[in-house]
């Protein structure tokens, strides 16, 4: 139905029509208006020229008092079917009245004709004619003419029917056309009709058959350029497709396919084999000789394992393999599998320039389907982390507990970082001589969701895996130094190797010392034992901070190898004594004697020293009793939030 | 009995009489051409009568006298009464009216003719010896106009007279 209104065809006539009958309807309410009036004033004029035909007649008579005559004329006109009354008055008193019977029969559609009679030859008013004359023939005259209106819209209506029909007849080729053109393909080709007609469909149909014929053309062509564009599309997916789940170099299926076989497995087991340093082998003898040694791995398991169908090869990444178990084994049999990996993959030697090349490799396994990749992945990090060939996944060792809690700890960290939870706590260090604070010790504390205060020994190492670590220094180091700015007191913070060996800490340091001038203030405490493998690192450190006007504290000192001439060579201004010498050294003798070792050791090299961990009365004296300069313990002064400490 | 009836005298109908004395000095005053007829400003209406009607003449002056007092509308008038015997070419009137006369009547037309003269007559069939207008009451009042007396050019009557006049020939 909608079609229908939308149709061309339909438009034309439906705008003809109604333009049409909006004329018509001017036309027709004007002609109404217009005729109405002149047919009344026609009538009304027939009606004024018997008046003013018989007025002077009348007024002679009038005149002439004949009232016989004028009686007479009354009657001549009443035979006129149009007047109904003739009414004479001789000044203002009736002296003729003739009715007709239409009129005595009270009929009231009639209009009133009045006209004075003058004295003849005179323009004396002598009297009044007053005529009714009926409107019966305006009124027939009105109905003819309605009639004839209507005849004549009905007459316009046939013609706009016919012109309508005539008007879709004309259209209708288009419509057949548009039809055709419904299901136009390029491929396939459409006869249109009335191409010999020679009107505008004639047009029409020859210039979309020109179009057609072109269109045709093309598509053959579009059609053979998809064809070769498809084709090389599928080579190219085939290829891709291969490479997302193959190894390039090894032709093994890679991690992603593993990853898909171990979903879809209902059980099964899995072994990853890693080759331990194989970046060393990259970077000494190049990548072409790493790959080459890549490849003789994978050959060489392809080899061990081409008969067992249970068992499937993938290449993880760059140094690692796996294999995967369809069915699963028995756990003696993988066990084997995996010593027969580790003992046949480094029996192989690989020759490079008369030298030769050998491999070790760790191996993580897990028995289980469930989380295989995750839980060999914890295997084979045990199995590094333990230096042993190979590890097996054990539920009841709980790593994946472990690995769970580490995660936890790490978000606690960020958003402890976020919140601006770290903060420093500060423990004095007392002169024992005058009893006097001489410095404090700048100690990390995260404060969590409960409050509660969580000593750094506990999320320390984890830091220092996720990369907070770095952050966590800013921070210990921004507050500490703030903090200090306006305070006369030594201060001291930790540092690690990882700090010391790091140039964006270093410069961070140097900014802050510079920013709040604690450079005169601060002592920068490093562990002894790190120290030791990044000498030179340290010792540039520690000369970089003395020029600045900072002192250097060797932390832990007798904790581990004690190294003096280290210590000398370092230019250190204090040693801290490690705890594990002071916590009973009011009662072990050897531990008295290595820390009197100590004492006079840094006397003699003008180094103060400091004796940690001080829980109790006993210790104090002893470590006094020793010339120990300085102490530092809970029995004095534990880590507090501000740095206002007394001695009692 | 307003109008006596002599021994000698001719017969006259009383009521037409009348009539005629009511509607002819109105007669006259529908002649476009009536100010030329005037003398001295006045119509000089002449009832033309045989010596045996001089009392029908009399009688009738004085109906006029009391019907229209001194004015023919906005006309001063006078009634002369005069004998058929002494018309002359040389008398000066706007209307003659004629009374019966069995030898005058031709006179009074021709007097009348030639000089312009409005005239009336009582009996109808003088109008066929040249006078102009008669009065006859029958069914209703009929006013005849001889046509042929007409045709002159110093009588112009309204059209509307013209058109409720009885003509004869």
């Amino acid at each position: 139905m909608k079609k229908n209104f939308n149709s061309l065809s339909t438009k034309i006539v439906v705008s003809i029509a109604a333009v049409s009958l909006f004329i018509i309807l001017v036309i027709f309410s004007v002609f109404e208006n217009i005729n109405k009036k002149a047919f009344l004033n026609v009538e009304i004029e027939k009606a004024n020229l018997i008046a003013k035909t018989i007025k002077p007649l009348i007024a002679l008579n009038v005149y002439l008092d004949m009232q016989n005559k004028i009686n007479q004329i009354a009657h001549q006109l009443i035979k006129n079917p149009n007047i109904l009354s003739i009414k004479v008055l001789k000044n203002g008193e009736i002296i003729n009245e003739v009715k007709s019977n239409e009129y005595k029969n009270g009929i009231k559609d009639a209009f009133i004709i009045k006209k004075d009679i003058y004295k003849p030859n005179s323009k004396i008013n002598i009297g009044q004619l007053i005529l009714v004359y009926s409107d019966k023939g305006y009124r027939e005259l009105m109905e003819k003419y309605t009639k004839v209106m209507f005849i004549l819209l009905f007459v316009l209506s046939v013609i706009f029917i016919l012109f309508s029909l005539y008007v879709k007849k004309l259209l209708s080729p288009l419509r057949k056309i548009a039809r055709l053109l419904k299901n136009y393909s390029p491929n396939q080709k459409i006869k249109f009709p009335f191409i010999l007609k020679n009107n505008e469909i004639g047009l029409i149909s020859n210039a979309l058959n020109n179009m057609q014929e072109k269109n045709f053309q093309y598509s053959k062509k579009q059609q053979n350029i998809n064809n070769l564009l498809e084709k090389k599309v599928n080579e190219k997916t085939m290829e891709l497709r291969k490479q997302l789940y193959a190894d390039t170099l090894t032709d093994m299926p890679n991690r992603l396919s593993l990853f898909n076989d171990i979903e879809s497995a209902d059980n099964g087991a899995l072994l990853i084999i890693n080759i331990d340093d194989f970046k060393e082998i990259n970077d000494f003898f190049g990548h072409e000789i790493g790959d080459n040694v890549l490849k003789k791995i994978s050959d060489r398991l392809k080899n061990m394992f081409s008969a067992d169908k249970n068992i499937k090869l993938y290449r993880l990444s760059g140094d690692e393999f796996a294999l995967f178990f369809i069915e699963k084994p028995s756990f003696d049999y993988f066990i084997k599998i995996a010593k027969k990996l580790v003992y046949y993959i480094e029996k192989m030697i690989f020759y490079h320039e008369n030298n030769e090349l050998g491999v070790i490799v760790s191996v993580g396994g897990t028995h289980q389907i469930q989380k295989a990749l995750q839980k060999a992945d914890i295997a084979l990090k045990s199995a590094k982390k333990q230096q042993k060939s190979f590890f097996i996944y054990d539920e009841k060792l709980n790593i994946e507990e472990q690995y769970k809690e580490n995660m936890d700890w790490v978000n606690k960290l960020k958003k402890a970082i976020n919140q601006d939870k770290i903060i420093p706590y500060f423990q004095p260090i007392f002169n024992n001589k005058s009893g006097e604070i001489t410095s404090y010790e700048c100690l990390m504390r995260l404060i969590d969701d409960n409050d509660d205060v969580i000593s750094p020994y506990k999320f320390l190492p984890i830091a220092k895996k996720s990369r907070l670590y770095d952050k966590l220094t800013e921070i210990m180091i921004e507050k500490s130094c703030s903090h200090f700015e306006h305070i006369n007191h030594y201060f001291s913070i930790n540092l690690s190797t990882e700090d010391i060996v790091n140039p964006s800490i270093v410069e961070y340091i140097k900014q802050k010392l510079k920013k709040y001038n604690v450079a005169e203030k601060i002592i920068f405490e490093i562990l002894e034992s790190e120290g030791i493998d990044s000498y030179k690192n340290v010792s540039y450190f520690i000369n970089e901070m003395k020029e600045l006007g900072c002192k250097i504290a060797i932390d832990d000192f007798g904790s581990g190898y004690s190294n003096f001439e280290h210590l000398i060579q370092l230019n250190v201004d204090y040693i801290k004594i490690d705890a594990s010498l002071i916590k009973n050294l009011d009662t072990d003798s050897n531990a008295q004697i290595v820390v009197q070792t100590i004492v006079d050791f840094a006397k003699k090299l003008n180094i103060l020293t400091v004796a940690e961990f001080v829980h109790n009365e006993e210790i104090l004296i002893k470590v006094k009793e020793l010339n120990i300069d300085s102490t530092q313990g809970f029995y004095l002064g534990e880590p507090l939030k501000c740095t206002i400490h007394h001695l009692d | 009995m307003i109008f006596a009836t002599l021994v000698h005298s001719h017969n006259y109908d009383q009521l037409l009489l009348k009539a005629q004395a009511s509607i002819f000095p109105k007669i006259v005053l529908l002649d476009k051409k009536l100010n030329e007829k005037l003398v001295d400003g006045k119509i000089i209406y002449t009832i033309a009568y045989e010596e045996e009607d001089y009392f029908t003449a009399q009688e009738i002056a004085k109906y006029m006298k009391i019907n229209f007092k001194e004015n023919f509308d906005k006309y001063n008038y006078k009634v002369n009464l005069i004998k058929f015997s002494n018309l002359s070419y040389d008398m000066n009137t706007t209307v003659i009216y004629a009374l019966n006369s069995n030898e005058n009547i031709q006179k009074v037309a021709n007097i009348a003719k030639k000089k312009g003269i409005i005239t009336f007559s009582y009996d109808i069939n003088n109008l066929k010896n040249g006078l102009l207008f008669s009065l006859m009451l029958e069914k209703t009042t009929v006013l005849y106009l001889n046509k042929e007396n007409l045709d002159n050019e110093k009588i112009d009557f309204i059209d509307s007279l013209l058109q409720m006049v009885n003509f004869i020939d």
